[in-house]
């Protein structure tokens, strides 16, 4: 039965990942709270949340894993890699030493994800372009050699944070449209739940041309 | 142990007590770059007792050989006292200081250190009222998941072993654990049986011989040089067996055989010893003072010893015939120069084979299934046949849930929708920190440990905390204590609320989500996972997209580009029903939507009968209902996994297999959607 506050289709699982201090909690908060919080402690471990969009007129919960950047979690967080459906590699525009350690997290990102995983590649605080040290041109280019969409955001004043995981869910939901993402497969990162009458259809997706169901 | 939701989470123990001093060596195996799940299961271990000292002394063993384990290690350590030593001198402040502080701390909390200084004991329910009462027994698995294993553990899993097993067969290397496994009950029966030989004559004799029950000796000199070659170049099982008379100089201790025999007196006709006396009483035996006799063994106690060294040797020389000679069948890959040794150790002086002949090859094929293969077996559908069986086995632990990442992605989902997913962040944020300062045994910045406390504390804990739990005074003060510890929080700081959480979810949600559709959707997409992988057809029909859609899918992925096309004009879809026969299902004969749709809408009717005879349900159970254990879907579900064959299970089985397949085929046919005739 579809209730009104889950009447979203799929779920997708997202991990956050990059340097600490970067900004990845505060960019999950703005994302899901719509609030920027200044004065956030440090992430311990992992924590999650949640929020609900909409692509291609499907609803999509995501279900956003952010992790620690201390290098000390390191281990600890690994273990929640594993089936994400989508990752947001997060750097600080205005130090470059979390720039330079992107291929540290990407590595991780790649071996440790499936190999249909979308990585988006962020760069926070656009907000503080006096104080830029990477410019936008170069992390372009790693971007694109890697293989990863690439946004700069301001998880202060919210530009282009929703669009930051909006991309990554259409890249994903595209994924699935082609077949190249098996969403029913366990490790893919996605739940689908159909919308239809429980007990009753597990594959399909929610076909508008169909009529309305027997019951 | 740990909980890395990693493949092969949970490897066991390295067994090093966290937080030992530094100059202490730190035990075996290499330290892993993270976390162990020592302390936490440490701070249990008082309240759960034995077990956990027990698993930590298991694991300990299993661990020896393996070396360079990928995942973390989890620590037990019931050694909570020496800990806090090596913590304390870690951290700085004199004994002498802490013990002050802890005497002025609040009575509670002092008695709550002076219980931790103390042996594990089961302080808790004196302690805590009832508070965690339910938690006392808690299983060693409590930080594994059975969902998510290491190579280790799935050697000793009899019920993920055949799948491994079988996944090693499709790519032709089930050599590597065959050989593994014959190998391992080699060692540890030819070891059985030499004590249990020994210590039977020993017992017999009232001079025992003092031997060094060095077990671990080598058979001294060089080996035979004709010998070699003849293995190498023949290499036939009669040579071996041939016997050696003029070998028995019998003055090494080779594995301890002859040497423990007394040489007065004949042992009795072998009485099986019941291996109750353990090595230590074996070695106290030894070394008692008598006749040192090692000189001409009598012919008696040769012929009862001469059998077991034949029969010994005979299994070694199968298993060696079988893997390692080079005209083995399927030869494990090791270089020549360990096969000479291996060699050598089976044809050793006096006739005796080293119980330990295989252990050096056997890590190597350890090292090779674990990198080359174990990973894409994790990935396989054999493991997610085997995690079916899990999931569907009855017994589904919290544990398996929280440690087995794609289960935790579904629980994860259903505590929020029960409102309740501050428990889990706060159960994932505390365990997780507990893990990460276990893991640095002791030598971590205490500053640092007591900063990422506190803001667990705030969130969780304080009378101002943003995400209140309902912790009770008795507890935050306790959490109190711990953070403003001098030195900084231990790692098992949060051990309490920790295990309140856990029972919580244990006891109030685990049960909900495992009747929940949540968890219906989790065991289908497994299934599907396996069936996507295993049959061609239904991997056709279920990747309508191409190839590609699933990661296991080597054998069958060159075909399915053509296939697919022309699946899409068949009418009828093969599949395999239990893996045995295939059926075929004429598409356009069944209609998915049949199942779903009433025609007997507005009747109340509970279902109807079909034209194949069998009754459809058409109410839907309700959402809440708890299934019990052995819910006829979850048999269903794992008998139609496993083949068995339950007539009316299996029809429903067979009915979801259906269900599943032509709703996909309808899928695939969109643009023209079948119309029941």
């Amino acid at each position: 039965m579809a209730t009104a506050p889950y009447n979203y289709s799929y779920i997708f699982k997202y991990i956050i990942i990059g340097d600490m201090g970067v900004g990845k909690s505060c960019l999950l908060h703005q994302f899901a709270e719509k609030k920027f919080m200044a004065d956030c402690p440090h992430t311990i471990g992992v924590e999650f949340g949640t929020r609900i969009i909409e692509v291609s007129g499907q609803k999509i919960k995501l279900q956003i894993w952010d992790t620690a950047g201390q290098e000390r979690f390191r281990a600890v967080t690994r273990s929640y890699y594993r089936g994400a459906a989508g990752a947001l590699m997060v750097y600080d525009i205005t130090r470059r030493s979390t720039y330079n350690h992107l291929s540290s997290w990407l590595t991780d990102a790649r071996n440790l994800t499936n190999p249909n995983t979308v990585i988006i590649l962020i760069g926070n605080k656009a907000d503080l372009e006096a104080q830029r040290d990477v410019t936008y041109e170069e992390a372009k280019q790693f971007a694109e050699e890697n293989g990863l969409l690439f946004l700069e955001a301001s998880a202060k004043t919210g530009e282009n944070v929703e669009d930051a995981f909006l991309e990554a869910a259409k890249k994903i939901y595209q994924n699935i449209q082609d077949g190249s993402l098996d969403l029913n497969a366990a490790e893919s990162g996605v739940q689908h739940k159909p919308s239809a009458p429980q007990g009753g259809r597990l594959t399909s997706e929610p076909q508008p041309q169909r009529e309305g169901c027997g019951c | 142990m740990s909980f890395f939701r990693r493949k092969g989470r949970a490897a066991a123990a390295g067994g090093r007590p966290p937080g030992s001093s530094p100059a202490r060596p730190p035990g075996p195996g290499p330290a892993p770059p993270g976390i162990a799940s020592g302390p936490r299961e440490d701070a249990r271990a008082p309240r759960s007792g034995l077990p956990a000292d027990d698993v930590k002394g298991k694991e300990q063993e299993k661990t020896t050989d393996v070396k360079a384990i990928k995942t973390p290690i989890p620590v037990h350590s019931p050694q909570r006292s020496t800990r806090n030593h090596a913590l304390l001198e870690a951290a700085g402040p004199s004994h002498v200081a802490i013990n002050a502080i802890s005497a002025n701390m609040d009575s509670f909390s002092s008695s709550r250190t002076a219980a931790l200084k103390k042996q594990p004991s089961h302080m808790e329910a004196a302690h805590f009222g009832d508070l965690g009462r339910s938690c006392l027994n808690y299983q060693a698995q409590e930080t594994k998941s059975s969902l998510s294993k290491t190579l280790e553990q799935v050697l000793q899993d009899s019920v993920a072993l055949p799948y491994f097993i079988q996944f090693m067969e499709l790519r032709r290397m089930e050599h590597l654990v065959k050989f593994w496994l014959e190998a391992e009950s080699f060692h540890s029966t030819t070891w059985s049986r030499i004590r249990a030989h020994s210590l039977n004559t020993v017992k017999q004799s009232s001079l025992a011989e003092p031997v060094s029950p060095c077990k671990e000796q080598e058979l001294a000199s060089s080996p035979p040089a004709a010998w070699l070659e003849e293995r190498l170049e023949g290499s036939s099982t009669a040579r071996l067996l041939r016997p050696r008379p003029g070998r028995t100089a019998g003055s090494q201790n080779h594995a301890g055989l002859p040497g423990r025999h007394s040489r007065d007196t004949a042992p009795a006709p072998g009485k099986p010893h019941a291996g109750t006396r353990s090595p230590p009483a074996e070695q106290q035996e030894s070394a008692k003072p008598s006749v040192s006799n090692r000189n001409s063994p009598s012919s008696a106690l040769k012929d009862l010893s001469g059998k077991l060294m034949k029969s010994i040797e005979r299994d070694a020389v199968s298993t060696f015939t079988k893997y390692i000679s080079p005209d083995a069948a399927k030869p494990i890959p090791i270089t020549e120069a360990m096969r000479n040794d291996i060699v050598a150790k089976i044809c050793g002086e006096d006739g005796q084979v080293d119980p330990n002949c295989f252990v050096t090859a056997q890590s190597i094929v350890f090292h090779a299934m674990e990198q080359e293969h174990f990973s894409e077996f994790l990935r396989s559908h054999h493991f997610c046949k085997y995690q079916i069986e899990v999931l569907t086995s009855g017994t589904v632990y919290l544990a398996d849930i929280l440690f087995c990442e794609s289960a935790l992605f579904y629980f994860s989902e259903y505590m929020e929708k029960e409102d309740a997913v501050n428990v889990l962040q706060f159960w994932l944020a505390a365990d997780n920190f507990q893990s990460q300062l276990a893991a640095k045994e002791g030598q971590y910045d205490g500053q640092e440990a007591q900063n990422d406390a506190m803001i667990l504390y705030d969130k969780y804990f304080s009378l101002q905390a943003t995400h209140p739990l309902g912790f009770d005074d008795s507890v935050r003060l306790e959490i109190e204590s711990n953070i403003c510890r001098e030195g900084g929080p231990l790692p098992n700081c949060f051990t309490t609320p920790l295990r309140q959480a856990w029972t919580t979810m244990e006891t109030v949600f685990l049960p909900g989500f495992l009747s929940s559709n949540l968890y219906y959707k989790y065991l289908n997409d497994l299934i599907h996972s396996v069936r996507g992988d295993e049959f061609p057809g239904g991997n056709i029909a279920l990747s309508i997209h191409g190839p590609g859609s699933s990661p296991d899918s080597d054998s069958i992925g060159s075909t399915d580009g053509s296939a697919s096309q022309s699946n899409v004009k068949k009418a009828n879809v093969k599949i395999l029903k239990n893996f045995d026969e295939a059926i075929i299902v004429d598409a356009a004969s069944l209609d998915p939507e049949s199942l779903y749709q009433r025609t007997y809408a507005g009747k109340m009717t509970f279902g109807r009968v079909s034209d194949l005879g069998q009754f459809i349900r058409e109410s839907e159970p309700e959402p809440d209902v708890k299934k019990s254990k052995g819910s006829m879907f979850s048999q269903a579900m794992k008998k139609w996994v496993q083949g068995n064959t339950d007539e009316a299970q299996e029809e429903m089985a067979w009915r979801i297999a259906k269900m599943i397949v032509n709703d996909v085929m309808q899928q695939a046919q969109c643009e023209q959607p079948l119309e029941k005739l």
